[in-house]
């Protein structure tokens, strides 16, 4: 059997970092991080499993399976078993030939042969099917609790690691686990089986042989510890330069009009050869790792299959042995050759995937402590179902009730940080009655941003009380009561936080713009899963977007997003705001939700802002005075501090900082 | 001369002669040695462990020993060098392809997303760069076919026919049973990719979900496609699973024939015992060269598919074509279109003295992307002219043009560096502390950890809206071209700063020409002129403050 060539298109397609998932390549635009107000240097990333957590959660998963995986197992230990015969059959052969029998007397061996083929073929087909219908009910288990774990994180934790955390764990994390689970495993266990059971029967054929055949094994532990020393550093600078190398082919080629704008061109060609010559070099060192390292596997070959020989000479010599057993145990440990590679060169896959196991096991911990603590429905607010924790799994089938009430807002004495010493807040009051529209105005770093968030319950106030149709937000008390739903973090049969499954009391809607990837209706229907198409129609309508919605190449159906139909910005915002329409809430936080349109669009955008907000309590950020000078009241924010309150007329005859500021806008002398 | 798949392909390879020559022949030395390996233990059985000849055992190891040093060595040097020639094939076509798409006269990205054309420089680079090693291996294949082939026939000659002539049908019927398993392996993986493009988005949208509340529906979403996904997979995998289980059968039920026509032969007297072994473990050894050649195979033809994508971007039009004039020095900065017609434009004259400072009104955003492109010679009008100082922009060279005229899109992007560098990436260092200022983007790095040293990561959508457009202002104030073309600057900056904004521009451009595209009152008030435009022409002209009083159509537009 050949060894290296047969390994070497495997670990090449498996191995490198650079045979990245093709979608990746799509640029992913993780969000933006807070506004401002922090980098990557002060980020506190999500926590990692210990190895006692990921040991319990592998047994979580395993458990309900236990039969199962042992009935496969023992199919394939036959399968394996049964396959081992060849060689000592062979061997008969070899044995009849040399004692000069007739020609007949091979044809019953020979039999057996194709009897034991068929025998193995089989077996191994159930075996591994077996086995893989349990591994792969084991992964889509696991990837779906991770999935929905992660879609439960509470916003404030998912800002304090960056966005890119998460991300990279739901997309590269998770397809190296299943990469490794689906190739790299049944392969091992395969690889395994066949190692152990051969060298049963090389004991079985005379123990010195599987005594001589142990020489091979230091070398192969010195081996391949050399290389996992060195390996998993190498992989992980490896896969660190790959994703530099996209990120600036992304920059670059993403910002290409803006690159020719400023004749940046001969730079950024120069940058996109700095970071592939980088990963290339990486990626050469890693195979010259590789190479060295089944070199020295070579040099245990040499040494196992050598001493093999000479003891066969000796017990062949001694009369102990046969000479077709010992060129049976010859045959045997040639054939170990390949699933000895296999096995020695999946440990740094492993080691890698163990990795990003205990990654994904980490923030299922974090939910299971900090559980929805944030985005809580308003008890008493009689308005959200009486759904359970746990009880939507599967699409939630959620009693809305008819109009809720449209709640006043309190805030009084709000104080906020994001670093000790600076605050952002410093004791907000504000009253929003029922059903009124407020506009916060202010200059930027005035804490519009912040005290939309806190208000919609992403930040808890440092100091100081927000009430919500009389219910108290959670506050800077730690108020977690509710965090209890989650469980323990060791337990991945963790119950799913029920949380809000039918949405907080304050909506919020920023100038982020996300388009959900597949068609338009599905992502509307995110907002409200059990929406007839009348109810999409209608959600459009009112923000005036169904003529072009119905105008795409398939109607409401079109693919839309990252790998479909782009939409604008200002179409994307529309749909924010049909989202809004569609999810109902009877209080609202619109964050400029209008910015990013550029002047046209901005304008279409306040319409269909103002359409969406009817009829609910809403606090507007408003950049653009316009849309503020039709609100009911304006609050002018200045510093932290609520500087003037009061409907525009009233702001502008009294002549205070609103009024400079809508001189500013309207004012039509030349400066 | 258009560049097609196969020129690229071939390109690929011959620009790495030296290496993909090393690594066949060094690859072939390998496979070789492999062959050799079960002949080695062959002769061992019969030449040492038959006769029981200490001396030949000896011997015959000290040769096994040459063997594995010369298959080691040749395997490492040669799988180096073969690797080296693919990866320096996809490094040099991922620089020739960012160069073509950075082309001053642009037309790569027509039709083309980002992303697609970012996974042409990596994705396929990489295919047509591992072509190189499919073609060593391949080459290196063939040469244990016939090392081997050549050994088997000196043993026997009909034992050698036997396993050479059924090796092929063998590997064929394997291709067969594989047929239906690779259609629905590929529709298993577009599944997976689903399911995990699905979760990506998911999350890339977290904070719209968590907006709205609506976690519980995006939880309902996954489960429903990662359950899709599962059922592929595992239909997929047991059909995997039978087709290896079948390759198992049939190499044993080979193995057997082998056996049963060797056996014979040596029971006949025609060959010896050790022949025999040798015979068996170059059967089981001569069917991996068979796959390696078939995988090479396969790896070259989506190295060409990869070509042929690679060659479509570098073969792009040009988006505009001729005119390679450099430009009269010194630049005054008189713009001048007359009747230009170009996507929206319907015959647009215009006007620009040097140093002016004129706004251009339009509702219509096409008009304002459409004049943007012809003033920055992204495109060329369709009739009417667009000159600079008196010269047509067709004649100058695209990248002459963009030393005297800096377009600045509203949606421009800013690099990953720091904000500092993004502000004078083409400017005098100088220049940045009063276009910083000038564009409010002082305010924007205080606020910063490490002020303007602070490192703008994911192409600075690590800041806000409005913090992003005051960077990518002060660049463009930076850069202090003769002629500045700015396009809603501000629209996501509050009205406070804004105002400020707009006596910075007034002020940082003093002397220079600047054509103002925006709607906003703010900004406006500090022009000289303003042109108002309807229907892709001018419809009005004068001050800000004559418009606003005398034209219905205009104050709607600027104050609604």
């Amino acid at each position: 059997m050949s060894t290296t060539d047969e390994r070497r298109p495997g670990k090449r397609r498996a191995g490198g970092p650079d045979t990245g998932e093709p979608g990746q390549a799509q640029g992913r635009e993780p969000e933006a991080a807070h506004p401002g107000t922090r980098e990557a240097e002060d980020r506190e990333l999500l926590p990692v499993a210990t190895a006692a957590q990921v040991r319990a959660a592998v047994r979580g998963l395993a458990r309900p399976h236990r039969a199962a995986a042992a009935g496969g197992f023992a199919v394939l230990v036959a399968a394996t078993a049964i396959g081992l015969l060849t060689a000592p059959v062979l061997g008969h052969v070899i044995d009849l030939v040399h004692q000069g029998r007739p020609a007949s007397a091979i044809t019953a061996p020979v039999t057996w042969l194709a009897v034991i083929a068929l025998t193995q073929g089989v077996l191994t087909a159930s075996g591994v099917s077996l086995i893989a219908r349990l591994g792969e009910g084991m992964l889509a288990t696991l990837r779906e609790r991770f999935v929905e774990r992660a879609l439960r994180l509470p916003l404030e934790r998912v800002e304090l690691a960056g966005s890119g955390d998460l991300t990279s764990r739901v997309t590269n994390d998770v397809s190296l686990i299943t990469n490794t689970a689906r190739d790299a495993m049944p392969a091992l266990a395969r690889a395994l089986l066949t190692l152990a059971l051969t060298l049963v029967g090389m004991a079985i054929l005379d123990w010195r042989f599987l005594l001589v055949a142990l020489l091979a094994v230091p070398f192969q532990i010195h081996t391949v510890r050399w290389y996992t020393r060195r390996a998993v550093p190498l992989y992980a600078a490896q896969r660190v330069a790959v994703g530099e190398q996209q990120q600036q082919l992304l920059g670059t080629v993403g910002g290409a009009s803006t690159v020719r704008a400023f004749r940046l061109t001969g730079e950024h060609v120069g940058l996109v050869e700095t970071r592939s010559r980088a990963a290339v070099e990486l990626a050469l060192r890693g195979i010259r790792l590789m190479t060295r390292f089944y070199s020295r596997l070579n040099l245990a070959e040499f040494v196992g299959l050598s001493a093999v020989l000479v003891m066969g000479f000796l017990l062949v010599r001694g009369g102990d042995v046969s000479i077709g057993t010992a060129s049976a145990a010859a045959l045997y440990f040639h054939s170990l050759f390949t699933p000895i590679n296999i096995v020695l060169g999946l440990a740094d896959d492993l080691q890698a995937a163990t990795a990003g196991f205990a990654r994904l096991v980490g923030v299922a911990g974090v939910t299971g402590r900090e559980a929805e603590a944030d985005r809580v429905p308003v008890a008493g607010q009689a308005l959200r179902t009486d759904q359970t924790p746990g009880s939507d799994q599967g699409p939630p089938v959620v009693a809305r009730p008819a109009a809720p009430e449209a709640p006043a807002i309190r805030v009084s004495g709000v104080e906020y940080s994001y670093r000790p010493g600076h605050p952002v807040l410093r004791g907000v009051d504000l009253d929003i009655a029922p059903g009124q529209r407020v506009a916060l105005v202010g200059a930027s770093g005035a804490g519009k941003t912040t005290l939309a968030k806190l208000i919609a319950g992403i930040h808890r106030p440092g100091s100081g009380s927000i009430t919500v149709g009389g219910t108290r937000l959670p506050g800077a008390d730690g108020d977690t009561s509710r965090s209890g739903a989650g469980g323990d973090p060791e337990d991945p049969e963790l119950p799913g936080t029920g949380g809000s499954a039918a949405g907080p009391v304050v909506a919020l809607v920023t100038q982020e713009v996300h388009v959900f990837t597949g068609p338009l209706a599905d992502d509307l229907r995110l907002a409200r899963p059990e929406a007839t198409d009348e109810d999409v129609r209608a959600a459009l309508e009112k923000v005036g977007a169904l003529a072009w919605a119905q105008a795409l190449p398939d109607g409401l159906l079109t693919v839309v997003g990252e790998s479909g139909h782009r939409l604008t910005t200002a179409q994307a915002q529309q749909l924010a705001l049909a989202r809004l329409v569609l999810a109902d809430p009877p209080a609202v936080v619109l964050d400029e939700a209008t910015a990013e349109a550029g002047s046209a669009g901005a304008r279409v955008l306040e319409a269909a802002a103002a359409a969406a907000i009817e009829g609910r309590t809403a606090l507007v950020v408003a950049h653009r005075l316009t849309q503020a000078a039709t609100a009911d009241r304006i609050v002018v924010l200045d510093s932290g501090k609520v500087a003037e309150v009061g409907t525009h007329d009233e702001l502008v005859r009294a002549g205070g900082r609103y009024a400079e500021l809508w001189e500013a806008w309207s004012d039509t002398r030349p400066a | 001369m258009p560049i097609e798949g196969r020129d690229v392909l071939r390109r690929a390879i011959t620009g790495q002669w030296r290496h993909v020559t090393a690594g066949s022949l060094l690859a072939a030395g390998h496979q070789a040695g492999e062959a050799l390996v079960p002949v080695v233990i062959g002769l061992v059985i019969d030449e040492a462990i038959s006769s029981g000849d200490a001396g030949a055992l000896a011997r015959w190891i000290a040769v096994l020993a040459l063997v594995f040093a010369g298959l080691s060595f040749s395997y490492r040097f040669g799988s180096r060098a073969a690797e080296r020639a693919s990866e320096q094939a996809a490094h040099e076509l991922r620089v020739e392809l960012t160069g073509r798409v950075l082309d001053p006269r642009g037309g790569a990205e027509a039709g083309r997303l980002p992303g697609e054309l970012v996974s042409v420089a990596t994705q396929d680079a990489r295919r047509v760069g591992a072509a190189a090693v499919a073609l060593a291996a391949g080459l290196a294949a063939l040469t244990g076919l016939v090392v081997g082939g050549v050994m088997l026939l000196r043993v026997s000659v009909p034992l050698g026919l036997l396993v050479l002539l059924g090796i092929p049908p063998l590997l064929l019927l394997a291709h067969l049973l594989g047929k239906p398993l690779e259609r629905r392996s590929g529709a298993e993986q577009e599944r997976a990719a689903h399911a995990s493009g699905v979760a990506a988005d998911l999350i890339a949208g977290l904070r719209v979900l968590k907006g709205i509340g609506a976690e519980s529906a995006a939880v309902g979403r996954y489960r429903r496609t990662s359950r899709e996904s599962l059922t592929a997979t595992v239909r997929a995998a047991g059909a995997q699973a039978w087709h290896d289980g079948g390759m198992l059968t049939l190499t044993g039920v080979f193995i057997a024939v082998v056996a049963l026509v060797g056996g014979r032969l040596a029971t006949q007297g025609d060959i010896s015992v050790g022949e025999l072994v040798t015979a068996v473990g170059l059967a089981q050894f001569l069917l991996t060269p068979l796959s390696v050649l078939s995988w090479a195979n396969g790896e070259f033809a989506q190295g060409r598919a990869s070509a042929a994508r690679i060659a479509s971007v570098l073969a792009s039009p040009p988006a505009v074509t001729g005119g390679g004039d450099a430009l009269p020095r010194p630049v005054a900065g008189r713009i001048r279109l007359s009747g230009v017609r170009h996507g929206a434009l319907r015959g647009l004259s215009l006007h620009a003295a040097p140093g002016e400072l004129l706004g251009v009104v339009t509702a219509d955003p096409a008009v304002a992307t459409s004049l943007l492109r012809v003033l920055g010679r992204d495109a060329d009008p369709e009739s009417g002219t667009a000159e600079l100082d008196g010269v047509p922009l067709t004649a100058l060279d695209p990248a002459e043009i963009r030393h005297a005229v800096v377009v600045a899109e509203h949606d421009a992007d800013l690099f990953e560096g720091s904000l500092l560098g993004n502000v004078t990436a083409a400017a005098v260092p100088e220049a940045a502390e009063p276009a910083m200022a000038a564009a409010a983007a002082d305010e924007v790095a205080d606020a910063l950890p490490y002020g303007a040293d602070t490192v703008l990561t994911e192409r600075g959508r690590s800041l806000s809206g409005g913090q992003r457009q005051r960077v990518a202002l002060a660049r463009a104030l930076a850069a202090s071209a003769p002629v500045l073309v700015l396009h809603d600057p501000t629209t996501a900056v509050d009205a406070a700063t804004e105002a400020r904004i707009a006596a910075g521009i007034r002020e940082a451009r003093d002397g220079k020409t600047t054509i103002m595209v925006a709607t906003s009152p703010a900004l406006l008030a500090v022009t000289d002129r303003v042109m108002f435009l309807d229907g892709g022409t001018s419809v009005a002209e004068g001050t800000h403050a004559e418009l606003v009083h005398g034209n219905e159509t205009y104050r709607a537009t600027v104050l609604a």
